[in-house]
């Protein structure tokens, strides 16, 4: 159901492999590509396929896992203390969490790996190298674990349990995930061309790692409203009538109503679901016009949502929102924009994801 | 203070039980065909459920620290050559999903949750902050086999589910999230210990890390 506490968004960051979100932000609007052909299983081998790393990361799983000075770096961006205390709650959302470190253990049987392996050793390890309390909710659900850490910690929010909470995502791409992406075949040779009608569809990965700090009343965005919907229909297919789709987003037009939102989609790659996405997300809010970013950055996993927040404030904030990088015409609706816009004529942006199992989410993110 | 009432519960331990074993006595509990690629803790995840009837408006919450384990084994060691069933299968929530996807059940607002010390109280803040009419709270973990032997694994399979809503009349226990005024130490509860509270009808009185306390009282 839509959620009618309007949080705010105190700050926002994120990473990936462009570099932060000013950095990431601008690269788009110059229509950059991060992705770059890398065998699929890194020093295994496998065929090329497109992955955008963050600058300086090596594929191959080391222990530690190589991706903490990234985080490190992300997270000393972000102001205050006292995170994963009482009144600070910190919601982590990933779908991948340190599950590379497993693949790393079972192929080269190195133990170290093991410290790493499960969600909550992951978790846990962060926790105690960012110095954060024992208030650290996780979240696991494949590509829409960042918006139902949003969603947590409004509810936090709005039940008095919480001055402020950060939420805080991060999915760096292994082998297993890269593997089993090939393995379903949406992840080859080819690369993503969000919502393009064409023959073949395809996706690209990329590390991604974001925060977000909500408050009640501090910040220049606000959250105005979040919806979810899980189809349980099939685990890699929706509905054929995109009925999932609309389901989400229905809560979400009245929210809207009134005002000129411009949206940014999920936009994989993958055809059937960039068919059903771009028409559900047209017939909802018609004239709209709609963007996806993972032509370049990849699919950032279960962070893809946060860090897209981070990416959709940049646009806000600067007045201008990039294309949708990498794709090419003919696209399944005309709303879908492929270069560079001004978002000064429009009041808030509807921000989509979706996952495995049918799982919708979304959110409507405006100036405070 | 935050409360919901307990109107149904639903356990399913097998301990150590073979999942070959366990689907074969639970196949008849599913749609025809449904079980074949399930898991044994989707099995046993979809069976809890299923005694709840679950609602399409139902709030499902849904808690594992370790969650598809034999998927995850067998995914890993179909390496070079990746399985994509057991790709998709060994992803966190996969039980439920495997259960309401055999069900054709759509749901709105579904929450799978991870962790280890504090992952029950964390699963109960979540139902209760729901503003669903119902919320369904599930759970369970299944036992390793190569990761049990590395300690990445559960040694137990087992699984439940509690029905809860605000309603008190006919309610069998009462779950409750109050502050504390000062916390200081912090409890910790496996999901192995909240499940056996369950099966035993046991009191809960649990000081979390968020500042409030968790009791669990029966009726």
């Amino acid at each position: 159901m839509s959620q009618p506490l309007a949080v705010r968004l105190q700050a926002s960051g994120c990473l990936t492999a462009l570099g932060n979100a000013v950095a990431t932000h601008s690269a788009l609007l110059r229509g950059e590509v991060a992705l770059r052909a890398r065998p699929v299983l890194g020093a295994d081998g496998g065929e090329s396929v497109p992955l955008a790393l963050v600058q300086g990361r090596g594929f191959d799983e080391t222990a530690p896992p190589n991706w903490l000075p990234a985080v490190r770096a992300l997270v000393a961006t972000l102001a205050g203390e006292g995170w994963g205390s009482a009144r600070r709650p910190v919601f982590v959302t990933s779908s991948n969490f340190g599950v590379g470190s497993l693949y790393a253990y079972r192929r080269h049987g190195d133990a170290a790996h093991l410290a790493f392996g499960t969600p909550h050793l992951c978790v846990e390890w962060l926790a105690r190298e960012l110095g954060w309390g024992a208030n650290v909710t996780t979240v696991s659900h494949a590509c829409v674990s960042a918006h139902l850490g949003l969603l947590l910690a409004t509810r936090a929010l709005e039940a008095g349990l919480a001055e402020s909470a950060l939420v805080f995502s991060f999915d760096f791409i292994s082998p297993f995930v890269t593997g089993g992406f090939n393995a379903l075949k949406i992840l080859n040779a080819g690369f993503p061309a969000p919502y393009a009608d064409r023959a073949t569809g395809s996706i690209g990965l990329g590390d991604g790692a974001a925060f977000a700090v909500l408050t009640r009343d501090t910040g220049d965005f606000s959250i105005t409203a979040q919806s979810l919907h899980n189809e349980m229909h099939h685990f890699t297919a929706n509905r054929a009538d995109g009925a999932g789709f609309a389901a989400c987003l229905e809560p979400l037009r009245g929210a809207a109503a009134g005002r000129r939102v411009w949206l940014k989609g999920h936009g994989t790659g993958t055809l059937e679901a960039g068919k059903l996405e771009s028409a559900a997300l047209t017939a909802a809010f018609p004239d709209a016009p709609l963007v996806a970013w993972k032509g370049s950055l990849g699919h950032t996993l279960g962070s893809c949502g946060l860090v897209e927040l981070a990416l959709a404030s940049e646009s806000i904030r600067s007045g201008h929102a990039p294309g949708t990088v990498g794709t090419s015409t003919p696209t399944f609706s005309p709303a879908v924009i492929v270069e560079p816009f001004s978002t000064q004529t429009t009041d808030a942006v509807v921000c989509a994801s979706n996952a495995f199992g049918g799982a919708h989410a979304a959110f409507i993110l405006s100036h405070a | 203070m935050l409360e919901r009432y307990l109107h149904a519960l639903s356990l399913c331990d097998v301990a150590d039980e073979d999942p070959a074993v366990t689907r074969e006595r639970l196949k008849d509990r599913f749609p025809r065909g449904a079980t074949r690629r399930m898991t044994q803790l989707g099995l046993l995840v979809g069976v809890a459920l299923d005694e709840l009837t679950p609602l399409a408006d139902d709030t499902v919450v849904y808690a594992s620290a370790f969650a598809e384990t034999r998927a995850l084994e067998g995914y890993l060691d179909s390496f070079p050559s990746a399985s994509p069933t057991l790709f998709q299968t060994s992803i966190h929530p996969s039980a439920v999903q495997q259960a309401l996807i055999g069900r054709q059940h759509a749901i709105r607002d579904f929450f799978p949750l991870t962790g280890r010390a504090h992952l029950v109280m964390q699963a109960v803040q979540t139902a209760l902050l729901s503003r669903a009419p119902r919320v369904l709270l599930c759970g369970g973990e299944e036992r390793g086999t190569w990761l049990l032997q590395q300690k990445v694994a559960s040694d137990r399979s087992f699984a439940f589910a509690l029905a809860l809503s605000a309603q008190s009349s006919g309610a069998i226990a009462r779950i409750s999230l109050s502050p504390i005024p000062d916390p200081t130490a912090v409890d910790e509860c496996s999901l192995h210990d909240f499940f056996s509270a369950l099966r035993e009808r046991r009191p809960l009185d649990l000081a979390g890390p968020a500042g409030l306390r968790l009791n669990l009282t029966w009726r």
